[in-house]
């Protein structure tokens, strides 16, 4: 019984397909967001809320990569600027931001998730 | 018996170190610390207001503190003796070092004796880790400036 679990476990390690998710503030533009997000190679899962003129995209880098975090974050917000330059764009590779957005993607009202991106956008700016 | 004599009958007695065995403990018990670390790491990011940069500060305090609770109760030493270096280079082995220090010397009085020896082992660590981040930041400073690197 256990084998069997353990298998899908470790072959879900090697699946390639990425987990990508838009929240459904996001409208037409979610799947373009999500056509940038799936042309990055170096990510292997991430999240994009929409909120008003507020674009919050939280990825992973892939864990060989993990040391270019920063870099991996400075191309993808280039990118998604020329696709949205009418949005304030926020991207992070944090854990804290990508566990966060997990929780605003389900979040209806928009009022709560606006006050969470800016919460969130000063966390990441915080340094010690 | 002469020197030479005497060597060899020493050598022959002398049990060879397991450093195969050794090496296998210390990195199974070292592994173990950090993953209880990094563990603690994601305890902090989840249910605290933490980032991933910000989030060193708190593990380390938390591994520290742990540790030095089990020197108190004489778990640690236990751990040290199986693990060797695999307990005494994670964090947690500053703490072990500051309270083993403390306990030692509580018989000298609590000034001179606790208060002036519980920084005996690891004071060296702090003042060569001071030092070493000093030497470190103005590498990172000359790169940056020269634009190879990024803060």
């Amino acid at each position: 019984m256990a084998l069997p679990i353990c298998f899908a476990i470790l072959l879900m390690g090697c699946n390639d397909e990425k987990t990508l998710e838009v929240n459904n503030l996001g409208g037409e533009e979610a799947e373009e967001v999500k056509a940038i997000m799936e042309n990055e190679e170096s990510i292997y899962s991430g999240r994009a809320i929409f909120v008003e003129d507020q674009l919050m995209v939280a990825v992973q880098a892939k864990p060989w990569l993990d040391y270019k975090k920063t870099k991996i974050e400075k191309n993808l917000k280039k990118k998604l600027k020329e696709s949205f330059p009418e949005y304030d764009i926020t991207v992070s590779s944090d854990y804290k931001l990508y566990w966060e957005a997990q929780k605003l993607l389900d979040e209806e009202d928009s009022e709560k998730v606006k006050e969470k991106v800016e919460k969130l956008k000063k966390l990441k700016k915080e340094e010690t | 018996m002469n020197q030479e004599q005497f060597e060899q009958i020493e050598q022959q007695i002398t049990p060879s170190t397991p450093y195969v065995k050794n090496v296998l403990k210390a990195f199974l018990v070292g592994g173990l610390i950090c993953t209880i670390g990094h563990a603690i790491t994601y305890f902090y990011i989840i249910f605290f207001d933490f980032t991933e940069k910000t989030v060193g500060n708190p593990t380390a305090a938390t591994m520290i503190f742990l540790s030095m609770l089990l020197t108190g109760f004489g778990l640690y030493q236990k751990l040290g003796q199986f693990a060797g270096a695999g307990s005494a280079v994670p964090v947690s082995g500053f703490g072990n070092a500051v309270i083993s220090a403390a306990i030692e010397h509580k018989t000298e009085g609590f000034v001179l004796g606790v208060g002036g020896n519980m920084f005996k082992l690891a004071g060296s660590v702090i003042l060569f880790g001071v030092a070493s981040a000093f030497v470190v930041a103005l590498i990172k400073l000359i790169l940056v400036t020269m634009g190879v690197i990024e803060w």
